[in-house]
């Protein structure tokens, strides 16, 4: 009995922020989003969720550590190097048949991915006619993705995933390190827009012709997982591309007939053509 | 002060002393300079008178000279002897005129003219007498000389000259005169200035040494100010104070011994010390009013003691020791506070100087004590802070150091847990689609299992239902045949009657026999034919059948039964039943023996009755009345089954096939009627066949064919019309073209009709719109012929309809019209056009040309590309059995070749040898002759954003040239092929639109779209600009506010409304509207948001961030449309 009043709780606890603070957790993978709040629970001091709740929604201030806790924040510069290594050498030579080209990291964290393709878009030619959209929904996560600071000790991971990926120049060309910190290029900026947008109520904003969103459908449900899709495949330029975590797969989606296997091992897609 | 007013007098005296001295040595010296001009003229003068004398001495010598000469020669005759006088007549004008010179202004000047005269008058006896001498005698010479008249003037001239001489002499006499009165007076006035001068100089001495002892000191009391300044310079704490003041007012005064006090509140203590001995006893500290010092703190002033007694305090060094004669005591005052005391001892009388010093020094001392004290405090509370300071700087190192090592630990943590969270995210994640395969999988397994085991038990039934037919039938052939072929046989003998032993009456039942014995065999060939029947396979012969005919047959066939059932059998004909109708005899009779049969069979007592009955509607009733066990409510449905009867256990005892009344039914529903019962059990049944007195010859078909209600139209919008004109739409279905005619006008879709068959297309008539669309949807013809004036509503909107219809926009539709709607018609969509009244020929071609395009099948590209091997290449890649390329170099050419054919889409190279492609572009979005098919830009440069944006109005497609452009070339193309015609070029949709929704409220408005996406750019202005108005782009924010701020400065260019993107680069939407929200001039501008941000909170934001209103995306065009219209300012 006691895991159902449990199942509850949380329940209330998720309608209550959306009715609250207006993010919509209620479609998250559940056992996830039950692991999370239980951590948050005992590191807000709550008994029970219900308490969670109760201060949730008389202290405005108890929500932004909520936040940080609910939204997983972790990722690397050129994280799984070989997926940027075909993006590299098999979704680039296509990019650059295009005017001027849009990329939409979708869930980006601290923005390391976004940077991440704006050096390698850079070291392939392509970045003055590239605009690059970064969201996610934790705004915290964003004033950090803008500042473009990581510390220093994680440097030695980007640079040899940059060297692995198959990076044109020395990852050192784009950071300047000092105080225990590396602050990324300002030039790598100017032409990132980091903005709040959530793929469980928002709709598209701009049509783009790559889409890099990994390790975010993991926590959605299969009805957000379908819309997520669903929003992709329709930012998408007609055969623009989409690339998913090593884990995700469009098997089961419902756009499944719309999207074709680019780049099968890195989870890279192509939006079919119309034959 | 006193001081310095005697030093300014003394200035002022030495200054007069000077100025005096000054005036006297001008006024002597002006003096002396008058006297010395005096005798300088007169010595000149004096000179001059000499000269005269002289001068004149000089001319009367120059006379005699030349008379000298002329004397000589006229004695001599020698010419030498007139040398002196050619020289002195040479000489003598200078020498008159220098006499004259000499003489201007001099009294003697009235005797120059005699003296002229006269020495005229002797050179004129002298030249005489010697050209007498010359040119006659001595003689004559020497009268002319002895006349005396030379001799007359040269005395006549001596005594001139003499005069002159007198006057001058006189004259210079006068001149030295005075000349010597002017020496004396020069004199005098020499040495009166030199003692005058004398004077002076003492006098300004003293005034100096005067002024220079002031100054010296003034000088000794600023020397001792700035010293003790300096001895007070710095932040001293007071101790070092008092030390170096007390120091240095003791050695610049001149004391043997010096103390210094000094306090606060009242209470002066002992500082400093100068030149005391250790063992002195004295004074440490004192309050105003105590003692002598005490006393002046009190009094504030200084004071001297002298004459101080022995022993009063005694100074010393190794060498001996003595008393201070005198004191000083002096108060240092601050604001009229005193803030210390000091006290001088001196062995001589101190200098009055020395006290005016202490005097002046009392405030700058009084001062810096209490600075000094004050900053003591100061210090102290400093230095307090300070130590605050470090001790909590130490402890926020601490705090920092600790928290530093707790971030780090829960950073790690977390990043640990995130990671950890994601990796078993993922795992749940592959453990989800692992489970929706597995259930995927479960689900087609299971399904494939029931539709196995549903096909496996339909194989059964189907099996056993075959085995029971083909069991059944076997049976009945064999069972029923062989007895049945040995009865004919016998009833034949009988009815032969060959022995001649049998009645008539006998003879008669035995032919019964023989006809009822046929009946059963053509009965049992039906029956083994059933499988023919139930395939639809039965034929219907239409004959006419006389009812009286029918009505001797049954009691032919049925009288002996009767009989033997001794059961009365009527058949009554009712009146206004026709003598005749036209069906199959075989068929009813076989129904109706079938039916009395079975009522003849379950009757017991009672009575079987054959109504024959009309009915109005053409039909005609057989009623088959019984008395016999009846059928109860349940049973009548299925006893039309086959193989059924009403009750398992009637078999026993009734026999029979149970196939008699399923194959009356069967065979009702053949002859276009029915069977219906009517029964109580117990009482008897009615069965009631209804045929048609006129059986419609059909082709027979499956039972199920001959429905009970219409098949239901599942997936067609559109229930089908009637035909109302007769056409081909029976065939429609089976294959080959099809056209579909949409005409009100029954002659002209008549031709239409004859035309289209002779064309080999099969033909559909719609004479109203609603028809045609619901006829294009059922039947999905091949083409359309479209009229424009319908009845119900125009052509334009069916072909709107066809063209917005999924299953029917890829119709080729041709329009003929009585009016002139081509350039709308063209631009919804349509293939041709032709306006009534129209030529056969005309529309002959209109046909051919549809059945060209049908049979094509071809789609044609059109490629403008310069460079010939890239052209090749392209049609290499492009082309292929459904698609024809048509390649061309020029603008020109193409130009051409678009006016003259159709093509489906055109790849455009930007640079062409005559003229660049954005230009050809520009004319064929507005030449309305020619056809402007789907562009797809091929360049090989890059494209800045401006000229991407203005190509984006006539081409989709951008393509760059690379390693991959021909692969994304390909894929355009076919995606453009793809398109149905009905995806018109936007800017013949624009034209369209422009004549058709021109909106006041947008007419000439301007409007600034903010937005950065070129899609969304795009479908915005084909919104707003074909209903008038004028649309402005900015890429982002700060693009927006400079639109703005341009379009402020032009009159009658104002931005009347903004649509601002939320998510752009540079300067987001709500920076953007914040911005221009912060100018007066635009407070009230409407902006209207459009964000792709759903939430109740970011729509605030909007509203907050000074949107008048706001709309989510993706756009609703009529919502946008009626939110710009209510934000219009009007």
């Amino acid at each position: 009995m006691s895991i159902k009043t449990e199942d509850i709780e949380i329940q209330l606890l998720l309608e209550a922020i959306y009715l609250k603070y207006n993010y919509d957790f209620r479609k998250y993978a559940r056992a996830s989003i039950k692991r999370r709040l239980t951590r948050a629970k005992e590191s807000l001091r709550c008994s029970s969720f219900s308490m969670l709740q109760d201060r949730i929604l008389h202290d405005p201030a108890v929500f932004p550590p909520l936040l940080s806790y609910l939204t997983v924040q972790v990722s690397e510069m050129f994280r799984d190097p070989e997926y940027f290594k075909a993006i590299r050498e098999q979704v680039i030579p296509y990019l650059k048949t295009f005017p001027s080209l849009k990329v939409w990291v979708a869930g980006c964290s601290h923005g390391e991915e976004v940077y991440s393709l704006a050096i390698l878009f850079r070291e392939e030619g392509l970045e003055k006619r590239t605009l690059y959209y970064g969201t996610d929904i934790n705004y915290q996560a964003l004033e950090i993705a803008e500042k473009g600071i990581y510390p220093l000790d994680q440097i030695a991971l980007f640079t040899e995933n940059h060297r692995r990926s198959g990076g044109k120049s020395s990852l050192s060309d784009y950071y300047t390190a000092g105080y225990g910190s590396a602050v990324f290029d300002k030039s790598l900026r100017e032409r990132i827009v980091f903005s709040n947008h959530s793929l469980v109520s928002d709709a598209v904003f701009a049509e783009v012709h790559l889409i890099s969103c990994r390790n975010v459908l993991i926590y959605f449900d299969r009805d957000v997982q379908d819309r997520a899709v669903g929003l992709f495949e329709e930012a998408l330029a007609y055969r623009g591309f989409l690339g998913l975590g090593s884990k995700e797969t469009l098997r089961h989606s419902k756009y499944v007939n719309s999207l074709e296997d680019f780049v099968k091992e890195e989870k890279i897609y192509r939006k079919r053509d119309v034959a | 002060m006193a001081n310095q007013k005697s030093n300014y007098r003394a200035d002022i005296l030495l200054n007069v002393g000077f100025i005096c001295a000054v005036l006297f040595f001008i006024a002597s010296g002006i003096i002396t300079y008058v006297s010395t001009q005096t005798l300088q003229r007169d010595s000149a003068l004096v000179v001059k008178t000499h000269t005269v004398i002289t001068a004149a001495d000089d001319l009367l010598s120059t006379l005699q000279d030349a008379e000298t000469g002329q004397r000589g020669y006229v004695i001599t005759g020698t010419q030498r002897y007139l040398d002196p006088y050619n020289l002195a007549i040479s000489q003598l004008d200078d020498k008159v005129a220098t006499l004259d010179r000499l003489l201007d202004n001099d009294p003697s000047q009235s005797r120059m003219p005699a003296i002229k005269a006269h020495i005229a008058a002797k050179m004129q006896e002298l030249k005489e007498t010697i050209s007498l001498r010359t040119d006659k005698s001595f003689a004559a010479a020497e009268a002319v000389v002895l006349s005396d008249r030379g001799k007359t003037e040269m005395d006549a001239l001596r005594t001139q000259i003499d005069g002159i001489r007198n006057e001058e002499t006189q004259l210079r006499d006068q001149r030295l005169t005075e000349m010597n009165a002017a020496y004396q007076r020069a004199l005098t006035s020499g040495i009166l200035a030199a003692i005058i001068g004398i004077g002076l100089v003492i006098l300004i001495g003293l005034l100096v040494q005067k002024a220079l002892a002031d100054r010296q000191r003034q000088e000794w009391l600023q020397t001792g100010q700035v010293g003790l300044s300096a001895a007070m310079f710095g932040e001293q704490n007071i101790a070092q104070l008092s030390e170096n003041v007390i120091k240095f007012l003791a050695e610049y005064t001149g004391a043997q011994v010096g103390a210094f006090f000094a306090g606060e509140h009242l209470t002066f203590e002992r500082l400093a010390s100068y030149g005391l001995p250790a063992d002195a006893k004295l004074v440490e500290h004192f309050s105003p009013g105590e003692g002598l010092l005490g006393q002046c703190a009190k009094d504030q002033k200084t004071f001297r003691v002298d004459d101080i007694p022995d022993g009063y305090l005694l100074v010393g060094s190794s060498l001996g020791q003595s008393n201070p004669r005198h004191m000083v005591i002096s108060p240092a005052i601050a604001d009229g506070v005193v803030t210390a005391v000091f006290e001088l001892g001196y062995f001589q009388v101190p200098k009055d100087l020395a006290l005016e010093l202490l005097s002046l020094s009392a405030n700058p001392i009084g001062v810096t004590v209490r600075t000094s004290y004050d900053r003591t405090r100061l210090q102290n509370l400093l230095e307090e802070t300070q130590r605050q300071g470090e001790e909590l700087q130490v402890q926020s190192e601490e705090l920092r150091v600790s928290n530093e090592e707790l971030e780090e630990q829960s950073r790690a943590l977390r990043e640990s847990q995130a990671r950890l969270e994601q990796q078993q995210a993922e795992l749940e994640q592959t453990n989800v689609q692992l489970e929706e395969q597995t259930q995927v999988l479960e689900a087609q397994r299971d399904d494939l299992n029931r539709t196995s085991q549903e096909l496996e038990e339909k194989a059964t039934d189907l099996q056993r239902t075959s085995r029971f037919k083909s069991d059944f039938l076997a049976n009945m052939s064999h069972e029923l045949r062989t007895p049945l072929n040995s009865s004919l046989i016998l009833a034949k003998l009988l009815a032969d009657n060959r022995d001649g032993n049998l009645t008539e009456e006998q003879v008669k039942y035995a032919t019964t026999i023989q006809a009822a014995g046929n009946d059963l065999l053509n009965l049992i060939s039906d029956i083994l034919d059933l499988s023919k029947i139930e395939a639809g396979h039965m034929e219907v012969n239409s004959e006419k059948v006389l009812l009286e005919q029918i009505q001797t047959n049954v009691h032919h066939f049925f009288d002996p039964i009767a009989a033997e059932k001794k059961l009365p059998f009527e058949i009554q004909i009712q009146p206004g039943v026709p003598d005749s109708i036209q069906t199959d005899s075989q068929k009813l009779q076989q129904v109706l023996k079938n039916l009395l049969s079975n009522a003849f069979k379950f009757t017991e007592t009672g009575v079987v009755k054959l109504n024959i009955v009309s009915h109005e509607l053409g039909f005609v009733s057989f009623e088959v009345q019984d008395t016999g066990i009846g059928i109860s409510g349940e049973q009548s449905d299925i006893i039309f089954e086959a193989f059924r009867q009403a009750d398992g256990t009637t078999n026993r005892k009734y026999g029979g096939t149970g196939l008699g009344l399923s194959i009356s039914r069967e065979l009702a529903h053949l002859l276009g009627g029915n069977i219906t019962l009517e029964s109580t059990p117990g009482t008897g049944s009615i069965f009631t066949l209804t045929v048609p007195t006129t059986l419609v010859a059909f082709i027979a078909q499956a039972p199920t064919a001959i429905p009970e209600k219409l098949p239901l139209t599942v997936g067609l919008p559109d229930a089908v019309p009637p035909p109302d004109l007769p056409d081909d739409r029976d065939d429609a279905m089976k294959g080959g073209r099809t056209i579909l005619i949409v005409e009100d006008d029954e002659t002209f879709a008549r031709t239409l009709y004859g035309l289209a068959r002779e064309y080999g297309f099969k033909c559909i008539i719609a004479t109203s719109a609603e028809k045609g669309i619901a006829l294009a949807n059922h039947y999905v013809p091949s083409a359309v012929v479209l009229d424009i004036g319908l009845p119900d509503y125009s052509g334009l909107s069916v072909l709107d309809r066809l063209k917005h219809n999924g299953r029917t926009r890829h119709i080729p539709v041709h329009v003929v019209s009585g009016s002139d709607y081509a350039q709308a018609a063209m631009a919804l969509g349509a293939i041709g056009y032709m306006v009534k009244p129209v030529k056969a020929e005309e529309l002959a071609t209109a046909f051919a040309d549809l059945e060209q395009r049908l049979t094509r099948g071809l789609k044609r590209v059109l490629i403008v590309e310069d460079d010939p091997v890239q052209l090749e290449s392209l049609q290499l890649l492009l082309g292929s059995d459904t698609v024809e390329t048509v390649g061309l170099s020029t603008t020109k050419e193409c130009l051409q070749a678009l006016k003259t054919g159709t093509f489906d889409c055109m790849v455009l190279d930007l640079s062409l040898p005559d003229g660049s492609g954005f230009s050809l572009l520009q004319q064929l979005s507005k030449a309305d002759d020619s056809s402007f098919p789907p562009v797809i830009v091929y360049t090989g440069r890059e494209l800045s954003l401006d000229e991407e944006q203005q190509l984006r109005k006539y081409s989709q497609s951008i393509i760059l040239k690379g390693a991959k452009s021909p692969e994304r070339l390909l894929d355009e193309v076919t995606l453009f092929l793809h398109q149905v015609v009905a995806e018109l070029p936007a800017d013949k949709q624009k034209l369209l639109e422009g004549s058709k929704h021109r909106d006041e409220d947008l007419k000439n408005r301007r409007i600034l779209v903010v937005e950065d996406d070129v899609r969304n750019i795009f479908a915005l202005t084909s919104i707003l600009e074909p209903r008038g108005a004028e649309v402005e782009i900015a890429r982002n924010g700060r693009e927006a506010i400079e639109t703005l701020e341009r379009s402020q400065k032009v009159k009658g260019r104002d931005i009347d409304l903004v649509l601002m993107d939320i998510m752009m680069p540079e300067m987001d939407g709500l920076t953007a509207m914040r911005e221009i929200r912060k100018i007066s001039h635009w407070k009230k501008l409407p902006i209207i948001a459009l964000t792709a941000k759903a939430m109740p909170t970011d729509q605030q934001q909007c509203i907050e961030a000074g949107a008048t209103d706001y709309i989510a995306k993706p756009l609703d065009v009529e919502k946008l449309l009626s939110l710009i219209r209510v934000w219009m300012p009007h």
